[in-house]
């Protein structure tokens, strides 16, 4: 009964707010991600020091906190009328959305060096032999081996993500666990409307857990990942 | 296969037959056990629920259930019952009351049919309407003016569902508590705070500058307060409304709303002729 009619719309666009957010958040994350991550590792200290500020600064203070940040902390330092257009066009989704992007990027950053310190040294010093510069070595053969071998973390990450979103209600974003409440408010069907909403979490990462296995074996680099599941 | 299938559905038979047996202990059977009676409250809705700058837990909701529910109660059960305090909000207030993780709710909630469907209610013990609290000076003087404005409201109150059904032009943001929402009204993110009257009040009173806020606009609902319990209790709903009926017919409900609502507490609400009538009546007086 929670899918028809009233219950059932605030479910959907509850779920398609949660997607949205996500969606661009993870976007903006594996990016920050990938650069900070790649940053640590370069040879060269300053560089260094700004990446382990952003990660240690922003991982090591709650989510809730960033919103609340990115919410009442953020707009007072922009002109009034910027202040009023952005909370007449969706502000809350967007201080959200960076909150859940940076404090993400910060986290798949450590992942993301990991996978670099896991290749050998050996391959940059060689990159460099070859006459490629520090970009390129980076570009065209660290990262693309590294983010091979780091898609069993990044699923784990991106979970997170997903899940993390649901954070974004205190700042009065209707995603998915918002729209339970809802339901809740208006027909006091507690249980029903968490399981509903239990459901739709579990579902979507499954999905996402799903294409991350696929890509995982579609872009395996054959000897460097043994999957003893292939196939 | 066809005997494990049996055994199997009469398993969940039989869970389903007696797991209602088990839950369904009476609130005053639990209490009599236990000795304690446990309500979930409110920690930051001065004058009914807030812990004050003593650090105690304290508000006029709360000394409603120490001075008649408990002593009701008690009678009832035959021995005195200790009250125990839980916070609850209005997103997890139901959900604490059917996980029997408190036996009552008293704080600030409005009764409503929709709410009858999941919960019972005692008598009304306040009386209150949504209203709007605004910056002063604001061109925001009633609901009618709020085309298009921006407006926060608290989860799961049921000032939000109104406006979200009447005013559909309004921009609704919602907040999980009453700091955010106040928060957001300060800085500007949204142009009024709705709520019922009282709290918007309570709020005021608390601001650093009170006279930077106005309260503005007539009731546009009706919220009538009351203490939620599981549904279908009817002893332990006949004992807690026992405990209220005494107080409005001794009249010591009025000095209780003296102490809290009157013209030198901090928060002064004088309680109009309607509103004494629509409580009495609940007693026939």
């Amino acid at each position: 009964m929670l899918w028809s009619g009233q219950s059932g719309n605030w479910l959907l666009q509850g779920l398609i707010t949660t997607l949205e957010l996500s969606a661009l958040a993870w976007l903006l994350a594996v990016f920050l991600g990938i650069l900070a991550g790649a940053l640590r590792t370069v040879p060269f200290a300053p560089l260094r020091a700004i990446a382990v500020f952003y990660v240690e600064f922003f991982r090591n203070v709650p989510l809730l906190v960033w919103m609340f940040f990115w919410y009442f902390g953020v707009p007072p330092l922009l002109p009034r009328g910027v202040q009023d257009w952005l909370f007449n066009h969706g502000a809350e989704f967007w201080a959200a959305m960076f909150a859940l992007a940076v404090y993400t990027g910060a986290r798949m950053s450590e992942v993301i060096r990991a996978g670099i310190l896991s290749i050998p040294r050996t391959q940059f010093e060689a990159s460099v032999a070859i006459g490629l510069t520090t970009w390129q070595a980076y570009r065209l053969i660290i990262l693309p081996v590294a983010l091979r071998l780091i898609v069993p973390p990044m699923t784990n990450e991106s979970l997170n993500l997903l899940k993390n979103s649901s954070v974004a209600l205190t700042i009065s974003v209707a995603e998915l666990t918002f729209q339970t409440r809802q339901i809740e408010t208006y027909t006091a069907k507690a249980i029903e409307a968490l399981t509903a909403g239990t459901l739709i979490y579990l579902v979507l990462c499954l999905c996402i857990a799903t294409v991350m296995g696929r890509l995982e074996r579609r872009f395996a680099i054959p000897g460097l990942i043994s999957r003893v599941d292939a196939g | 296969m066809k005997k494990v299938l049996t055994l199997v559905l009469l398993l969940a038979v039989a869970a389903v037959v007696a797991a209602p047996a088990v839950a369904q202990e009476g609130t005053l059977d639990k209490i009599k056990r236990t000795g304690v009676l446990t309500i979930g409250t409110r920690t930051g809705s001065p004058p009914f629920a807030y812990v004050d700058k003593q650090n105690n837990w304290v508000g006029f909701t709360i000394d409603l259930v120490e001075q008649f529910v408990v002593p009701s109660i008690s009678k009832e059960v035959g021995k005195p019952v200790k009250l125990e305090k839980k916070e609850s909000t209005p997103p997890t207030r139901i959900p604490l009351l059917t996980s029997n993780a408190v036996d009552l709710i008293a704080g600030t909630m409005t009764d409503t049919p929709q709410r009858r469907e999941s919960v019972d209610f005692s008598l009304t013990f306040f009386y209150t309407g949504a209203q709007l609290l605004v910056k002063h000076g604001s061109p925001i003087k009633s609901v009618n003016d709020l085309a298009g404005k921006r407006v926060a409201a608290q989860q799961g109150a049921t000032n939000a569902k109104i406006i979200r059904e009447k005013f559909p032009q309004v921009q609704l943001r919602e907040f999980p508590d009453q700091p955010a929402a106040f928060q957001a009204l300060v800085q500007g993110q949204v142009d009024a705070y709705t709520n019922d009257g009282i709290q918007l009040y309570g709020l005021k009173a608390k601001a650093p500058k009170p006279d930077d806020w106005d309260v503005v606009g007539d009731f546009y609902s009706e919220e009538p307060y009351g203490m939620a319990m599981r549904k279908g209790d009817a002893k332990f709903k006949a004992a807690v409304d026992a405990g209220l009926k005494q107080a409005l017919e001794s009249g010591k409900y009025f000095d209780v709303y003296e102490k809290w609502f009157g013209a030198k507490s901090e928060v002064p609400y004088p309680m109009t002729p309607q509103v004494k009538t629509y409580l009495l009546k609940q007693v026939g007086k």
